[in-house]
């Protein structure tokens, strides 16, 4: 490999350094958030939540059969955001890790709601759930990718 | 320990440009970082290979059902030895700039 053995000058050395930064700032201000995309990690969770309307909590309790396909559904959707933003992300960031373990966590308790409230008999509340898992899911995935995108910047 | 030095292929302005948009995500669409850069396709393209020549750039091509020609989407990455070069390179800047 070819080397140049004079190298630039100081005033230089800060342009090119300042170059980088500035195509980040205009790379992560041009990524929009694919909320329909998003919207699909939504459906899912509410999928994922909803199944729990059709289960008999107690002894004859058998975990709804949906989890390993919502999981297959949910990596076709992040195959789907990549190909539609054009960016593939090598980290997302800690602010993003943390919109996602709320994901998993209110998705968890949605769920154990929702078989407590078929334990009661209250199979029609399932909606509420259901509903609920759909707006959080969304949303948390909205603020993850915003942040991942915002990260950009800084990177 | 990062090793500074300067690198020819890198040392070009849209080069280092493309290199430092790359460095920090797992891949970008030939598209996204013709809009970030704003530069044409052909500009674009020729450093691309220049990239490639040297071992820096991995590019990847695959079919978009949004598009009934035969054009693919490209997805452009850089390769382990374009990382390091990159950041031996930004070092050297980073010594001579009198920055951390």
């Amino acid at each position: 490999m070819e080397t140049n053995s004079h190298g630039p000058s100081r005033d230089e050395a800060l342009h090119a350094l300042a170059g980088p930064s500035a195509d980040r700032a205009r790379l992560a201000e041009g990524i929009r958030v694919p909320w329909s995309l998003l919207a699909g990690f939504g459906a899912v969770a509410a999928w994922w939540v909803g199944a729990a309307g059709g289960t008999a909590p107690g002894e004859d309790y058998d975990r709804p059969a949906v989890g390993g396909l919502a999981l297959a559904v949910a990596l076709v959707i992040i195959y789907l955001i990549q190909r539609e933003t054009g960016v593939r992300f090598a980290s997302m960031g800690w602010q993003a890790g943390m919109a996602v373990t709320g994901v998993v966590a209110g998705c968890l308790v949605l769920f154990s709601v929702s078989l407590g409230l078929v334990a009661f008999g209250l199979h029609w509340a399932v909606i509420a759930t259901t509903v609920l898992a759909f707006g959080l899911t969304t949303w948390l995935t909205g603020v993850a990718y915003r942040s991942a995108a915002r990260d950009l910047r800084h990177a | 320990m990062l090793k500074a030095h300067f690198d020819d292929v890198i040392h070009a302005p849209l080069r280092l440009r493309i290199c430092g948009l790359l460095r920090p995500v797992d891949r970008l669409d030939f598209a996204v970082l013709r809009t970030a850069l704003e530069v044409s396709d052909a500009t674009l393209s020729k450093h691309l290979r220049t990239l490639a020549e040297a071992g820096y750039l991995v590019s990847d091509k695959m079919a978009s059902a949004e598009r009934g020609d035969a054009r693919r989407v490209m997805w452009l990455s850089l390769s382990g030895s374009g990382r390091a070069a990159l950041d031996g390179y930004l070092q050297a800047l980073r010594d001579i700039a009198g920055t951390l």
